[in-house]
């Protein structure tokens, strides 16, 4: 009888331990790698003493697959592309009522998913604020921004993002109210005194910070969250000026004041430049080469006039050795960047060309092509990509 | 009982059982494996985020507090900071500030309330209901965000504007009063008090010890007030002659300047040391009775080798990280640290405050004013000017905190037994005197706890001020990691922050819980 209940502690006492060392991995898999569904690897542990491995191997596992697998693969193989963007940029991103993206950068996630997965609607958008989204990118949440993010040195070098081709070059501008005594021409000298806000984790504050100084004037930055709670504060009369990217005052502009002339936007040259594009994470060259030449495809098709409407026509009959190249013919190179052959086809088709994905979002709020750097590189714009061979 | 059996028994006494079943080193197994454990783990996270950061190629360390920021802050000591650690102190003061002109708020706010809701009165009974309830049941965030989209739908400020009878302005740019300025003496005059207060305590205690010894009406307090308030009013025409009193402090800054960083490390060794020595021989001390020293649990070791181990770990980080003594020389001394932009250390600082030739009067009050400098008028420097975003923040903590101390402090009311009031007017005591000496006293050994709970709940609760722009340290801190991209350093940065501050609300309220305690003979 005795014998019988020292044998019975003995098994649980090792039972106990194997528990213990069970769980303890099962916790650092959990800490390492959050997003690997801690429930899952945790509950095993507990429940299933007698195999220590099975939690184990489960973390280790999860490790790998966030590490080491390259990031191309790890897209095609989830099916889906998460793509960070605004949900507040008018015309570049906007969440609809339903929860899905419109806008410019929205477009250019789709084109991205339609290169490598042939499935333009196969995005996950996540919108992001300006503050959110490098970690974002860091930690693997989103494999790529497209939230008109400003290339500088700073962000490409010591934040650790990798940038893309520009796809809209725009300029930092500030809009204030004309019954201010402010007009289209009026300078930044003219702001002294002024509240002004912006969004927080921007080029935008640093940019309005070394005008103001430069000018020689006083002023008062607030910073928010997202460009809406500005947008508010600047109608309540909380800001006096607002500052952001040129192209989303005239985007607010356009949506709040349709055809008002109370608020102005000055100065006509915009304080900075802001080349706005696709944002990944370092050291992801095949991902890299695919964004970058999604972008491209889309321009060199906008160049040679092959639109979403006659891309059929184009692949059967190319107008040039290039044109077909592109398309998917002979001599095409996206087999060698780990896509499928008629990958950019799928782009042109279901998203369309450079000026078709302009055109359809960025005229209705009045930016338009013409005369400005968003033009192509033959009307004397900046908007260029190099050659497909 | 046989003997055979006796002696068996004796001979298992005498022998140690197996050692999985001693408790001795089962215990001292548990505690090792426990530590091991939290330290391997603590290993390994570090480990695997240094090996995920070095992956990407994201450089890691705290260079990037000396570097500059480029932006501009919405308010705060510092709107214009050169670098971003100079930002980073910018915000922690205003968080500080906000905790503290909460806490000091939401308290008497509180008390006000949770005494209201007792009272016979049955207008203020309801009211103070009503106020509770409102502010407990919504969330902060709302209230937040309802006194910011209030104060933003005020008028815009004028020029032409005049205040409320000169005292209080209120527009869309936030609130102005009338503020306190500390002015030209006011160091000098500090001196006068301290010196004020020293005399009034040593006449209070003189008073009281005749109130006991003859039970005459002595005044004490009263006394006390009447010496500080004598003192005050000589100080305020006569703080010029403390001028010396800087050049004291000047001469601590020079002596602190010329120690070398190898002194200071000694220093920090020797204070560790001694810590950790008055530790133990406190702790043996209170181990100790009349028959001598009572056998130590293996707890009571476990606790000695810990605190030496601390000292140890002190010693280590002072000698192995030299840059730390560096910077505490600097930061005490007199030369200031570039990077923050002081220009002074702490002595060099107080010496400049204490020194000669401050000859005005030590405090000034303004009421606010309003200025244009450019094209828009502003509040000028001489009221006290909440902005939109402080308001907010601070109106909302301060009511959402008063909602739970008022009924924190009704409790506390409450849990005094009746017999209490009834013995204390059976005795004759006077309804005010009651308050002050039975009920009080003892409601606040109940309410201390909570409350101090609630004042840990308003710090961490200011952080809200990110979602209105208000340039607290967190939302200083992501403007930080934006520019420069250093979440995690700035993670820890605010983590180690508020740890530091909830642990000194928690030392305060500590200290006041235990002279509170009911003291058991």
């Amino acid at each position: 009888m005795t014998h019988n209940k020292r044998l019975l502690w003995r098994a649980l006492a090792v039972l106990f331990a194997v528990t213990l060392i069970a769980a303890s991995c099962g916790d650092d898999g959990d800490d390492v790698d959050s997003t690997a569904a801690p429930a899952e690897t945790a509950e095993p542990a507990a429940d299933d003493a007698d195999e220590p491995d099975a939690p184990a191997t489960t973390a280790a596992d999860v490790i790998e697959d966030t590490q080491d697998g390259d990031l191309l693969d790890t897209i095609i193989s989830r099916g889906r592309l998460n793509c960070g963007v605004s949900g507040a940029a008018v015309a570049f991103s906007e969440t609809q009522p339903d929860g899905s993206q419109t806008g410019f950068d929205a477009d250019y996630c789709r084109a991205v998913a339609a290169a490598i997965l042939g499935d333009a609607d196969a995005v996950e958008f996540t919108p992001l604020t300006a503050a959110e989204r490098f970690t974002a990118v860091q930690t693997g949440a989103v494999d790529v921004l497209m939230r008109n993010t400003t290339w500088t040195q700073g962000r490409d070098t010591e934040v650790g993002m990798d940038f893309g081709p520009t796809t809209y070059y725009d300029g930092q501008q500030l809009m204030a109210r004309a019954g201010d005594g402010f007009s289209g021409s009026s300078q930044v000298s003219d702001i002294g005194g002024a509240v002004v806000c912006t969004n927080a984790g921007t080029t935008t504050e640093q940019n309005i910070a070394d005008a103001a100084a430069a000018a020689g004037v006083d002023i008062t930055l607030n910073t928010f969250e997202d460009f809406d709670i500005v947008t508010t504060n600047f109608i309540q009369g909380a800001c006096d000026i607002v500052t952001t990217d040129g192209s989303a005052l005239v985007g607010r502009k356009a949506n709040q004041q349709p055809d008002g002339e109370e608020w102005v936007i000055f100065p006509p040259t915009p304080i900075s430049k802001e080349p706005l594009g696709p944002t990944y994470g370092q050291n992801e060259s095949r991902f890299a080469d695919v964004v970058n030449w999604t972008v491209y495809a889309t321009i060199l098709a906008d160049e040679k006039g092959i639109t979403s409407a006659n891309v059929d026509d184009m692949a059967a009959n190319p107008p040039d050795a290039e044109a077909g190249r592109l398309l998917g013919g002979e001599g095409e190179l996206q087999s060698a960047m780990g896509l499928a052959p008629d990958a950019f086809w799928q782009v042109i088709r279901q998203v369309g060309n450079y000026d078709e994905i302009y055109s359809r979002h960025l005229n209705k709020v009045g930016l338009t092509r013409e005369g400005s750097a968003n033009a192509g590189w033959l009307d004397g714009g900046l908007i260029y990509a190099p050659p497909a061979r | 009982m046989s003997n055979t059996d006796q002696a068996t028994l004796a001979a298992t006494q005498a022998r140690r059982p197996p050692f999985y079943r001693d408790a001795t080193v089962l215990k001292w197994l548990a505690q090792v494996v426990a530590l091991l454990l939290v330290l391997f783990t603590l290993f390994f996270l570090a480990t695997q985020a240094q090996g995920n950061l070095e992956e990407k190629k994201i450089a890691t360390g705290f260079d990037f507090l000396g570097t500059a920021l480029g932006s501009d802050l919405g308010s705060g000591i510092d709107t214009d900071p050169h670098t971003s650690g100079r930002a980073l102190l910018s915000g922690a003061v205003n968080t500080i500030r906000l905790a503290i002109g909460g806490i000091i708020a939401a308290t008497i706010l509180g008390v006000l309330v949770g005494v209201g809701r007792l009272s016979s009165n049955w207008v203020v009974k309801r009211m103070c209901s009503v106020f509770v309830e409102t502010m407990r049941n919504i969330p902060l965030l709302v209230q937040i965000i309802l006194i910011f989209v209030v104060i933003a739908s005020l008028p815009r400020v004028e020029a032409v504007g005049e205040p409320i009878h000169g005292w209080l302005h209120l527009s869309n740019k936030g609130v102005s009063i009338p503020r306190v300025h500390i002015s030209d003496g006011f160091y000098q005059w500090l001196v006068f008090l301290l010196i004020g207060a020293l005399v009034g305590r040593w006449v209070m205690r003189r008073r009281l010890r005749l109130h006991d010894d003859t039970g005459r009406e002595t005044y004490p307090v009263l006394s006390f007030a009447a010496v500080l308030g004598a003192f005050a009013a000589v100080g305020w025409f006569a703080h010029p002659i403390f001028g010396w009193v800087g050049a004291i402090f000047g001469l601590v800054a020079d002596i602190i300047d010329s120690l070398s960083q190898t002194v200071v490390q000694a220093v920090i060794s020797a204070l560790a040391v001694a810590a950790a020595v008055w530790w133990i021989r406190r702790f043996l001390a209170r181990r100790r009775t009349p028959a001598g020293l009572t056998k130590l649990t293996d707890d009571d070791r476990f606790r000695i080798i810990f605190a030496a181990a601390g000292s140890a770990v002190v010693i280590v980080v002072a000698v192995t990280v030299p840059s730390l003594s560096s910077v505490l020389l600097d930061l005490a001394g007199g030369r200031g640290i570039d990077w923050l932009r002081f220009d002074n250390g702490f002595f060099g600082w107080l010496s400049e405050k204490f020194g000669n030739g401050r000859t005005g009067a030590p405090i000034d009050v303004k009421r606010p004013d309003i200025e244009q400098l450019g094209n828009f008028p502003n509040y000028g420097p001489s009221g006290l000017n909440l902005t939109q975003g402080l308001a907010a923040v601070y109106f909302g903590v301060v009511l959402y905190t008063a909602g739970f101390i008022a009924e924190i402090v009704r409790g506390g009311i409450l849990a005094v037994p009746k017999g209490q009031t009834e013995a204390a007017q059976a005795v004759g005591l006077r309804r005010v005197t009651m308050l002050r000496r039975v009920i009080l006293p003892q409601a606040f050994r109940v309410i201390l706890p909570p409350l101090g709970n609630q004042y840990l709940n308003l710090t961490k609760n200011t952080s809200l001020a990110i979602a209105i722009g208000y340039t607290d340290i967190v939302q200083v801190g992501q403007t930080v990691y934006n520019q420069t991209g250093k979440t995690l350093e700035v993670v820890a940065i605010w983590m180690l922050f508020y740890l530091a501050c909830s642990l000194t609300i928690s030392v305060v309220v500590n200290f006041f819980n235990v002279r509170m305690k009911i003291v058991e003979r």
